[in-house]
């Protein structure tokens, strides 16, 4: 986000409109052209191998189910436990699309924009129904009824045979319009579809956060008496944030489904759901920017443990695969300490560095 | 019929358990208005513990149930002392939030041990045969495990009418501001209650242990089954754990014993509790026999 830099000594803003501008000076906006045209540019200089790219693209679809989080955690303040089930809910709108009309149906492989808009469609309405009691309730039970979401939703794909009881479910090679995307420029393929998605979706949230429908979210979280004093519903505005949390999730759950050509109902268990909360709350739940700060601050997390285990394992020599053992153990720990000494998040720390180089070498 | 009062018989033992391990919730809830979303790793944490005492060191199963008790006391005082003492003042989001952080540790010190892979079970310390009881059979652990129940539950009753910790911590659950102006210790309550939460759930995991052998999912699915008991019965009220426990149990050994396997149903007992919980929060959020202070919204 743009840095507000006429903030630095003071309030000079004549009108709410100018406050309101994404960009305040010609420098933020060449700057961040800059940097978004880096990211679409860079692999024509690097080519990176499948693992790294694949690492890049987790990252990335993390990254979509994280703005989705942060709406409901951060921005409205309601705990959601359960948001991998909602990713798994876009993701298994594709696998019965694939079940019903075959894997390489015509739709599946060539409509599949309008499928990924689907399955956020999807997930939003199943948001909205596991946000029904938020008309009732407050955050605590909401914590629950979306735990308890999480569990009707691994019990009924296990259950289900539609869904081949959790076993992977295969979505065929989707096309272009230069033909088929083989196997080669398959995660390049899906790094700039998924590129395009985050750009769409951040500045869907911050033009969401400076409209009405925004501010309602954080100030049903500050004081839900006081916004309901002033005309909000504080129950439907909750609804409706696990709405848009269930969109972003859905839409993540596709391009999941996509990337990986199958899904499984390992990819959204409980303990994704903890690492999507952790992402969340490492990156600074309530700001935008945190949501793109986490999911890369944990996954390259995930990859280091990954490789720490792997090697630890072999002096160990024992049967047990340590790698289970250290993700859960690393992820609460990061939660933890994150919560207790910087509960504002690497977006903090972000922050701090921005306002430190713009006044060097001075101290304020 | 007989097989409908077998039902009723191992639901009301499944269901005491729960009571248990679900008292131990409502004692964190109560005194300082935190979900402990990482209570099913501390049941389980309680049964390792104790596992480990008589099987690895040699104890005997007696002396190291009430050692493991102990050992779990205080881990969970601990627990509290380390992580949650400094939150004390913080919104209450964010310490749910850290019991989440727990549960995930917790999960990961698990895996650690050979508990998280492989199964282990406590060495045969009552008489294998079954009690048959007018058509109704249950074995001595099942029997047993109920009798402790029933004890526990009794003591922790006793406790909190007659002791003045147990006064205390009533106190402190009705009033904080109040209790900390008669010279009560607010957060000594905080570690009391989180203590003798952790005393309630190692029991309950010793019993569960003691009947179906250890397995970390098992133990942990357990854990997360409390939620719904403790929705159904109030999130504040002790005796609506205790009473929605056994009615839990009941629903579920009767789902397992009438619906699996009559509508191409299986594996219900493990998500009916989740539906009826979602009904609940609907409905009667409050519960059985919550306070019915919750405020709309």
């Amino acid at each position: 986000m743009a840095t507000n830099r006429w903030l630095a000594t003071g309030n000079y803003f004549t009108s709410y409109k100018d406050e309101q501008r994404i960009y305040f000076t010609h420098l933020d906006r060449t700057i961040f052209s800059a940097f978004l045209t880096l990211l679409f540019v860079w692999p024509f200089f690097f080519s990176l191998s499948n693992k790294y790219m694949l690492v890049i693209d987790n990252i990335l679809i993390a990254m979509v189910a994280v703005i989705g989080l942060n709406i409901v955690t951060g921005f409205a303040g309601l705990i959601s436990i359960g948001h991998a089930a909602f990713v798994g809910i876009g993701a298994y709108t594709i696998a019965s699309f694939c079940r019903v009309i075959g894997d390489s149906h015509v739709i599946v492989t060539h409509v599949w924009p309008l499928l990924i808009l689907v399955a956020g469609f999807v997930g939003a309405i199943f948001g909205a129904i596991v946000g029904l009691p938020a008309m009732r309730l407050k955050h605590l039970y909401l914590a629950i009824a979306t735990l308890s979401f999480q569990m009707i939703f691994t019990w009924t794909i296990n259950f289900m045979n539609f869904f081949d009881q959790g076993q992977t479910i295969s979505v065929g090679r989707v096309f272009w319009f230069s033909g088929k995307v083989g196997r080669k420029e398959h995660y390049l393929f899906w790094y700039y579809v998924i590129l395009v998605v985050i750009v769409l979706c951040g500045f869907m949230v911050r033009n969401l956060l400076r409209t009405r429908y925004g501010r309602c979210l954080s100030a049903v979280r500050d004081n839900d008496r006081a916004a309901d004093a002033m005309g909000i519903h504080p129950g439907l505005t909750k609804v409706y944030a696990f709405a848009l949390a269930g969109f972003f999730a859905g839409v993540a759950g596709a391009l999941h489904a996509y990337l990986y050509r199958g899904v499984g109902i390992e990819s959204f268990s409980l303990h994704e759901s903890i690492a999507y909360l952790a992402m969340a709350i490492v990156g600074g739940l309530g700001t935008l920017n945190g949501s793109f700060w986490g999911p890369a601050a944990i996954m390259t997390l995930d990859l280091q443990v990954e490789t720490l285990a792997e090697k630890a394992g072999h002096l160990l020599s024992s049967n047990m695969n340590l790698a289970t053992a250290l993700k859960p153990f690393s992820f609460g720990l990061v939660i933890v300490l994150f919560l207790m000494f910087e509960p504002r998040g690497i977006a903090n720390w972000w922050r701090i560095v921005r306002s430190y180089t713009k006044l060097w070498p001075f101290r304020y | 019929m007989s097989y409908f009062f077998q039902l009723v018989a191992s639901g009301i033992v499944v269901g005491s358990i729960y009571a248990l391990a679900g008292l131990g919730f409502v004692l964190i809830y109560k005194s300082s208005k935190v979900l402990n979303i990482a209570h099913g790793q501390i049941i389980a944490a309680g049964a390792f513990i104790t596992y480990a005492l008589t099987g690895w060191v040699g104890i005997p199963i007696y002396l190291s149930f009430f050692l493991g008790l102990a050992i779990t006391f205080f881990l969970a005082m601990s627990v509290e002392r380390i992580f949650l003492r400094r939150l004390i003042g913080e919104p209450i989001i964010s310490v749910i939030m850290v019991t989440i952080g727990l549960m995930s540790i917790l999960d990961g010190l698990i895996f650690l041990t050979p508990f998280g892979s492989v199964n282990f079970s406590f060495p045969k310390f009552l008489p294998t045969t079954l009690i048959a009881f007018g058509g109704v059979s249950i074995s001595w652990t099942q029997l047993v495990g109920v009798l402790v129940t029933a004890i526990m539950i009794t003591g922790f009753s006793l406790f909190f009418k007659k002791s003045t910790v147990g006064i205390s911590m009533r106190a402190v659950s009705d009033d904080q501001m109040a209790s900390m102006s008669i010279g009560i210790s607010v957060p000594r309550v905080f570690g009391l209650a989180w203590a003798t939460a952790g005393l309630s759930a190692a029991a309950a995991g010793c019993i569960i242990g003691n009947i179906t052998g250890l397995n970390f999912e098992t133990l942990q699915a357990f854990g997360i089954t409390v939620f719904p008991v403790v929705i159904l019965g109030g999130l504040d009220s002790i005796l609506g754990a205790v009473a929605a426990g056994i009615i839990m149990g009941l629903i579920q050994q009767f789902a397992s014993g009438y619906l699996d396997g009559n509508f191409g149903l299986s594996g219900t007992a493990e998500v009916l509790p989740y539906i009826i919980l979602l009904i609940i929060l609907l409905f009667k959020p409050h519960g059985l026999f919550g306070i019915h202070e919750i405020e709309r919204v």
